[in-house]
């Protein structure tokens, strides 16, 4: 404990960085959102009510639970099938390790301008999918346009975000742990249900936070692969901070989404304090 | 047999991941300059690429920018970290909340804010871009070193203190190859936070700074350029490569020594890295910057000089271009009302330019020192009157016509002739509308016979309605890809400015291009001067050179819209000189009508229509 405050000013720098440029930027999209011509007004946090607003939000937020939810679908199972295959006999190879880890992130590392447009060449009408498709003498896909794009694309962009985290803090459990369990006679159901999973939780929660967040706003990909015909609220903002000239009511708007970093906290603290147990370092 | 199934879904995973990256692969060897269009094997991109100065210029800075901001985000991540291991709980869940704010901001949000502030106390330069990056490459690393803390006990770390370690001892032999994982991957997924973003950097960057991500952007109107595919491509394998060879030397390793490998493979990985950019950095310091005399500062719409021409200009007058593009109107305007960028010349539409003499920010020219306005097209002067009284305050550089193109095996020249076909139930599926809400909104306005400047909100009710009815018919809501969709031939319809047009017809004979009868926008995209422009009397010389015969001819044959420099006109071809898609006739551009400034009011009238065509 004598370290302890030594330890507090370690964030020092950071605590002086997030003021500077998180809070005091994020003031002046307050001070936006507040006034109107100079004028105070709460029309523009109220004008989340209008149907166009909230009916895209809703759909914003539907889009990125499910693409949450996929992610963690597809990354919980990858990371242990992967978790194996990097223990060898029990010890981690760590070239090995690192290199799976830069796999998962080297598609990003093309602009995802490129990647959309790749996507826009697989899916569209005559595109690579259905030529394939046709081939085989099967059905076309009309998935192009359409909001099951826009989740595609969403998967396909956050994907990694999910995989590394999950995939980081299962290989940090020990396999004698996992053996132990099983010595007792738990079965596999159980040993992942009741040792690998809550293991896991502090990756899986990091995880959740870092697609969920992000893709609520996500406003790119439902112009490139939805045809532009499904608002998201990340349109809207847009919209009114481009074309619209309407600053204030952007900024207003952005201040709601502000609501799901609480809800996303409460989520997270809920998790985070079972944890807490061995955590003091 | 579990083995094969699992073997399967991790092979399955990577695909997914990678297949877009084959494509553009392979695009990187397709000889033409659309995505669309299969014009044979070439290796041209990949050789062309090392000439390409501006393109390696942004390649270097993308790399630097992208190394210091993550490096720098993950040492403040790191020790933010550790101290808030040390905190109560709530003051940890506050700081992670603040933490999410640049995530949970859409770009452009972060981006605007963060120009307001930083252009209080600094220049916009690579100093500012690298403090946004940072800002916003925070959060990833923080939810990635987080967990890994949380996962490891304390008892090692105790142990080891007890042992005589001193906490630094302590924490770099114990704890930091414990939590290594999560600080790599907050690194890398920073790195790539950073490499791609545009919007944050667009609003924080000064002119004559590009990364790849700006660059990709400005190219988007006219076709990415395949460099861009091989550039992209090149960099992919190089590091794929460097994996491989890092990987097998460490399984090489692992077999003979335990302990010490662990060092090894780090530094060999960091080794390769710097190797890999040091060649690339070194090129980029090497380069020094000529002394000018004097120097203008030119913020002009994407792919509108040809880099050569400035070169000519430079080599001259001995004035310096610094040169910065902007892909729409409105980012033009937000990144201009910061203040923070003084502008010798801007280069917006008609009804933008409007917009901002309205608003006092634009000076007259001063036409005495401007000879080559002889130059210009009469007749293309009287338009801009419409936004520019007496062509007092704006100089054309490039103008068109919005119309219609469509794929004659799919659809009758005379449907065309008429904006109705876009409302015919006969062609629902194949129509391709504007994504811009002025362009579709007065495509309506003028098919109802009223002005496409209409302000009169039972007008704009009424077009709303129609494009609400039009809706289920169209296929997508677009802008720079309609011309891709088009030569792909999946739409056999849509909205389109000529100048793009012509470039469609180029890939597929195919199409062809109509401006229908109701009538339609005629665009002016030109120079204007701001009022506190400092070098006035060196744009006034760009603006004479811009409109030399020789000059304005080298310019068209790289931009391809229509020159209102007579000219040029008059010494093209017959093939071109008559193309009535690049040079409009005069009967059609009498059927046209120059967009004009709407006020606030009108722009939230047609804001909040477009919002309705939308969310149904």
């Amino acid at each position: 404990m004598r370290n302890s405050l030594f330890k507090k000013l370690l964030s020092g720098p950071y605590i002086f960085w997030i003021v500077g440029f998180t809070v005091l930027p994020l003031l002046v999209i307050a001070y936006y959102a507040f006034t109107q011509n100079g004028q105070f007004t709460l029309a523009n946090i109220t004008a989340i009510t209008q149907y166009a607003h909230w009916k895209a939000l809703a759909i914003s937020l539907v889009l990125a639970l499910l693409c949450t939810f996929v992610c963690l679908l597809i990354s919980f199972p990858l990371a242990l099938v992967l978790r194996n295959l990097s223990l060898a006999k029990g010890h981690l190879a760590r070239g090995r390790n690192n290199m799976i880890v830069m796999l998962f992130i080297l598609p990003m590392w093309i602009n995802f301008l490129l990647r959309s447009y790749a996507w826009q060449m697989i899916l569209s009408r005559n595109g690579l999918l259905n030529g394939f498709l046709s081939l085989l003498h099967l059905p076309k896909l009309h998935i192009y346009n359409t909001p099951w794009a826009i989740l595609l694309g969403m998967i396909y962009d956050f994907l990694p975000f999910m995989i590394l985290p999950v995939y980081n803090a299962m290989i940090k459990i020990d396999q004698d742990v996992i053996n132990a369990a099983y010595d007792l006679g738990a079965t596999k159901q159980t040993t992942l249900r009741k040792i690998i999973f809550p293991l896991s939780l502090p990756g899986i929660i990091s995880g959740i936070t870092m697609v969920f967040v992000p893709s609520i706003s996500e406003f790119a990909i439902a112009n490139l692969l939805g045809g532009g015909k499904i608002l998201l609220i990340g349109n809207i903002i847009e919209q009114e901070f481009s074309e619209g000239n309407n600053w204030n009511l952007g900024s207003g708007l952005s201040l709601i989404l502000m609501i799901f970093i609480i809800i996303s906290m409460l989520f997270t603290a809920k998790y985070d304090k079972n944890g807490e147990g061995g955590t003091l370092l | 047999m579990k083995r094969f199934i699992k073997q399967f879904y991790v092979g399955l995973i990577f695909f997914f991941l990678y297949v877009p990256i084959a494509v553009l692969f392979v695009l990187s060897f397709n000889d033409s300059l659309s995505r669309v269009h299969w014009g044979g094997f070439t290796l041209k991109w990949y050789t062309e690429l090392v000439e390409n100065a501006p393109l390696m210029d942004a390649l270097v800075n993308t790399l630097l920018l992208a190394v210091a901001s993550a490096g720098i985000a993950t040492i403040l991540g790191l020790a933010a970290c550790i101290g808030m291991t040390a905190m109560k709980h709530s003051s940890r869940q506050v700081l992670t909340m603040i933490a999410q704010i640049p995530m949970l901001n859409a770009d452009v949000v972060t981006g605007i804010a963060l120009m307001l502030l930083l252009a209080r106390f600094m220049n916009l330069s690579f100093g500012s871009v690298l403090i946004a990056h940072i800002t916003f490459n925070l959060p990833y690393v923080i939810l990635n070193i987080l967990p890994k803390l949380k996962q490891i006990g304390t008892s090692t770390y105790e142990a080891a203190l007890d042992l005589g370690a001193s906490p630094a001892y302590a924490f770099f032999k114990i704890v930091l190859p414990e939590i290594f994982p999560g600080v790599l991957t907050g690194f890398l997924l920073a790195f790539t936070m950073s490499l791609d973003d545009f919007s944050v950097t667009y609003f924080t960057k000064g002119p004559g700074f590009e990364t790849l991500s700006t660059t990709i952007y400005g190219e988007l109107r006219k076709g990415i350029k395949p460099q861009m595919y091989a550039l992209s491509t090149l960099m992919f394998l190089v590091v794929l490569l460097i994996l491989f060879i890092i990987n097998r030397q460490s399984v090489k390793e692992e077999r003979k020594i335990k302990q010490q490998k662990k060092k090894h493979s780090l530094s060999r990985t960091a080794l390769c890295l710097m190797l890999f950019l040091l060649p690339v950095t070194l090129s980029g310091c090497g380069k020094q910057k000529e002394n000018y005399q004097n120097e203008i500062t030119v913020f002009n719409y994407s792919e509108y000089i040809d880099p050569e021409v400035l070169e000519i200009f430079e080599e001259e007058t001995g004035i310096h271009v610094n040169y910065e593009e902007f892909a729409t109107n409105e980012a033009m305007y937000a990144k201009l009302s910061s203040d923070a960028v003084s502008y010798d010349l801007l280069g917006p539409s008609d009804y933008m330019i409007e917009k901002l003499m309205k608003e006092g920010r634009l000076q007259k020219i001063d036409k005495s020192k401007i000879p080559n306005l002889k130059n210009l097209k009469k007749n293309c002067l009287e338009s801009c009157e419409s936004f520019d009284p007496g062509n007092e305050y704006a100089v054309p550089e490039f103008w068109g016509t919005l119309g219609l193109l469509y794929n004659t095996k799919m659809i009758s020249e005379t449907e065309v002739s008429s904006w109705d076909c876009l409302f015919d139930e006969k062609n629902k599926g194949n129509i391709i509308m504007s994504n811009d809400m002025r362009n579709s909104i007065g495509i309506a306005l003028k098919k109802l016979g009223y002005s496409i400047n209409s302000s009169n909100p039972k007008e704009i009710k009424e077009a709303t309605d129609l494009l609400i009815r039009q809706k289920p018919l169209v296929q997508a809501y677009l802008t720079d890809e309609t011309r891709d969709e088009l030569v792909a031939e999946n739409a056999a319809i849509g909205v389109i400015y000529s100048g793009e047009a012509y470039l469609a017809m180029e890939y597929n004979e195919d199409l062809a291009y109509s401006v229908p009868e109701e009538g339609s926008n005629v665009w002016f995209d030109c120079f204007v001067m701001p009022k506190d422009a400092p070098n006035k009397e060196g744009a006034l010389k760009f603006l004479n050179f811009m409109l030399r015969e020789d000059i304005a001819s080298m310019n068209f044959e790289y931009v391809y819209y229509t020159t209102p420099n007579q000219a040029v006109i008059d010494s093209q071809p017959d093939d071109i000189k008559y193309d009535d898609c690049i040079f409009p006739t005069d009967e059609m551009v009498s059927r046209g009508e120059p967009f004009t400034y709407l006020g606030a009011k009108g722009e939230k009238l047609y804001s909040e229509s477009w919002k309705r065509l939308k969310s149904r």
